[in-house]
């Protein structure tokens, strides 16, 4: 049984590079039917995530699939782009290289931030897609089922999941929710329309915030945004009245001086009747002045604080690789120990049938030969013949086991040609 | 079931003990177990404790009559609803770490019981009437209401302070969010000033129903009536402010005025044990004092007192 991986990703490539390798599903669905057009004794899968895009090809034999050359070629084709220009980021692995590999993604250590759980899902997706074809892949289905069983026990025994390393999810999923107990009552003023501001957004709205404002100096800006999360836009010289009526803020404009500073704060200050705001100013450099931060209930935060947060988080990660690494050796050894028992099967399988048969042929001429034989007799006959057979191959099934355990295919190998069993 | 008569307060204190030292760990490193431990630990606690009192109760119903008849029992009955308070706290902010600030106040409680002793209890033939049990019913939940608001008072500066300090927040416990701590005070703050103000007006109605049958009454310028009304007058006017005030809602004015409320409550029990509130007979009109009745319950419950 082979299995191989061709791809590139963000450890290789570039973000321009990964694009022109990059699938939606309607796309995946096309490359896989042409690629089992082409290839029919073959497994594949394709992955393909903003930071990676991979090709898992799995055959009995080398014969049976593609070589990892016809696998570039073909994923280039499908790509509309030269082999030439994509050779020098693409990455191969083979066999158990390749098992390590798919445990590695699966389990979040391969991703650009390391225990980022979105990954284990793009895998089951991509299984999934390639599993809609009906197409036999018992290779495949067995080694992704690992890779899922492998992701799940990092999960579990690691805490390398545990902690946002995201400046917005921090800022969100951390800092927000120590000041309030639900966002879906809460006024969310978004000062500035650009990407930051929308990641943001996304995380606020996925922790319930249902009512956002935005104020750009750009109005088109501020429109597009505002459609986008169901929100409302204020023109910016109402800048003043949306932060005295906001709970919490989200500034990310790219202004060179504070847009809001403690004075414009200070005028409106008593009309907030002292409620909580929690300002992010996400900007750099500062959209609100720092002394704002002194005002009282103010809890003003700036990109520099949640960084702090997320290198502590992203350290506390990293310091749980050892253990991750571990649970991986570990996976992967038992994955390949079981798949060469697997391997071994239709051959243990053809000599017990090559022995079974000639027993039969034997048992037959001999009964001919002896002529009347009482019940009794022949079943002692018959018990023998199964005797022998089973104390002949004893020895050869035990050594092959044992063989199983290393991973090797020497004995393998031997027994096939010993006994003409073919591959 | 005669074992259930053994559970002494040693029980459920040690309990309640193991528990908060299981609650301290969790600030230091993660333990998948420990959480299942300390519900354990609590249930088990909460179970002797509740027996306990179920016991004292029956056994007091049988002789005297009195509910909780002394201020030692006053003061478990207080550290049971702050249990139960901390159980339903688990169940609805699991992470957080509000047992570290409930626990030691329901020690603390059992440790002033224990300290008072049952000999401080109240004369029978006066305490056994319906206003005085609402009278003391009352304020034994508004003060388990007022050291709740204090805990979360003191759980909203602590909280506030270090996010105004920007320090990063712990990995292993939180505490709950600002907002929810800040309507959970203003509403044991609402509570707490309901409960006393029925505790005052029930005992003003005591003392006028027992000036008309002839019995002895309490002066209207005791320190006990004078201190509670100071105590009811001062959540009045702090409930009024905060329903009035839009800005006293908000941020560390709740907090502090939990937290003043709390001191108003301690000062007033001290007034209460000097004065020797509910334990002594208070003067008849024109006669002698009556000297307070011998304890109550010492040589009738085999766990009253602890040893040692």
């Amino acid at each position: 049984m082979i299995l191989k991986i061709i791809g590139c990703s963000h450890h290789q490539s570039s973000v321009e590079v990964r694009e022109r390798l990059a699938f939606n599903p309607q796309q995946t669905f096309r490359f896989l039917r042409k690629f089992y057009d082409a290839y029919p004794q073959s497994e594949v899968v394709l992955l393909s995530t903003c930071n990676r895009t991979e090709l898992y090809a799995a055959g009995q034999s080398h014969d049976l699939m593609p070589s990892t050359e016809e696998m570039e070629l073909f994923l280039a084709d499908s790509c509309g782009v030269q082999h030439s220009e994509i050779n020098d980021f693409l990455f191969e692995h083979a066999n158990e290289q390749a098992v390590r590999h798919l445990f590695a993604v699966a389990a979040s250590l391969d991703s650009m931030v390391i225990g980022e759980a979105q990954i284990l899902s793009q895998v089951k997706q991509a299984y999934r897609q390639a599993a809609d074809l009906n197409q036999p892949m018992p290779l495949t289905h067995h080694v992704f089922q690992a890779a899922i069983r492998v992701a799940k026990r990092v999960a579990s025994e690691t805490e390398i999941h545990v902690n946002r390393v995201s400046i917005p999810s921090i800022a969100v999923g951390v800092f927000a929710r120590q000041i309030f107990e639900r966002l879906d009552n809460k006024q969310i003023l978004v000062i500035g329309a650009g990407k930051m501001a929308d990641e943001t957004l996304k995380y606020i709205q996925g922790e319930g915030g249902r009512d956002f404002v935005v104020v750009n100096r750009t109005r088109e800006a501020a429109v597009r945004l505002a459609e986008k999360f169901n929100g409302r836009v204020a023109d910016w010289d109402a800048l003043s009245d949306q932060v005295q009526n906001a709970d919490l803020i989200v500034s990310t404009t790219g202004a060179s001086q504070p847009v809001v500073s403690l004075q414009m704060y200070q005028q409106i200050e008593r009309g907030r009747l002292q409620r909580p705001l929690f300002v992010l100013d996400l900007a750099m450099p500062r959209d609100f002045e720092p002394s704002i931060g002194e005002c009282l209930n103010v809890y003003l935060y700036t990109i520099d604080d949640l960084q702090q947060e997320c290198d502590r988080n992203r350290n506390a990660r990293v310091g749980e690789w050892p253990k991750a690494q571990k649970i991986l050796d570990q996976e992967t050894e038992r994955f390949m120990r079981e798949l060469s028992l697997r391997s071994k099967g239709p051959t243990i399988q053809r000599l017990k049938q090559q022995a079974q048969q000639i027993k039969d042929i034997e048992l037959d001429r001999l009964m001919k030969r002896l002529g009347e034989v009482n019940p009794q007799q022949q079943k002692e006959i018959e018990a023998s013949f199964h005797r022998i057979i089973n104390k002949l191959l004893h020895p050869p099934l035990e050594s092959l086991k044992d063989e199983a355990e290393t991973g090797t295919t020497g004995l393998l190998d031997a027994l096939k040609k010993l006994f003409q069993l073919g591959d | 079931m005669n074992w259930l008569y053994g559970i002494s307060i040693t029980c459920f204190a040690a309990s309640y003990l193991v528990a908060f030292c299981l609650e301290l760990t969790r600030v230091f490193f993660r333990a998948p177990l420990r959480k299942y431990l300390i519900n354990g630990v609590i249930l088990a606690g909460f179970f002797a404790h509740t027996t306990y009192l179920v016991l004292q109760t029956q056994m007091q119903l049988a002789g005297t009559g009195l509910f909780m008849g002394s201020w030692s029992g006053w003061c478990f009955g207080a550290a049971w609803l702050l249990i139960v308070a901390y159980l339903w706290i688990r169940y609805r902010q699991p992470q957080t770490l509000s047992g570290l600030f409930v626990l030691p106040m329901v020690i603390c409680l059992i440790g002033a019981g224990t300290w008072l002793g049952p000999e401080l209890s109240f004369p029978s033939a006066r305490a056994r009437t319906v206003w005085n049990a609402v009278h003391g019913l009352s304020l034994l939940v508004g003060t388990a209401t007022v050291i709740l608001g204090f805990v979360f008072g003191t759980m909203y500066l602590l909280q506030s302070s270090r996010l105004k300090k920007k320090r990063p927040p712990s990995r292993l416990v939180r505490y709950p969010s600002l907002e929810w701590l800040q309507e959970t005070s203003e509403m044991l703050l609402l509570v707490s000033t309901v409960l006393l103000g029925v505790g005052l007006l029930s005992g003003i109605l005591v003392n006028v129903i027992n000036q008309k049958i002839g019995r002895g009454v309490l002066p209207w310028n005791d320190p006990v009536i004078i201190s509670s009304a100071i105590l009811f007058v001062w959540l009045l006017i702090s409930l009024l402010f905060n329903l009035v005030y839009r800005p006293a809602r908000q941020g560390r004015k709740v907090a502090y005025l939990v937290l003043t409320s709390f001191l108003f409550l301690v000062v007033e029990f001290a007034i209460v044990l000097y004065a020797g509130h509910a334990t002594r007979e208070p003067e008849l009109q024109g006669r002698g004092v009556t000297e307070a009745p011998a304890a109550l319950c010492a040589s009738q419950l085999p766990a009253c007192r602890e040893a040692g």
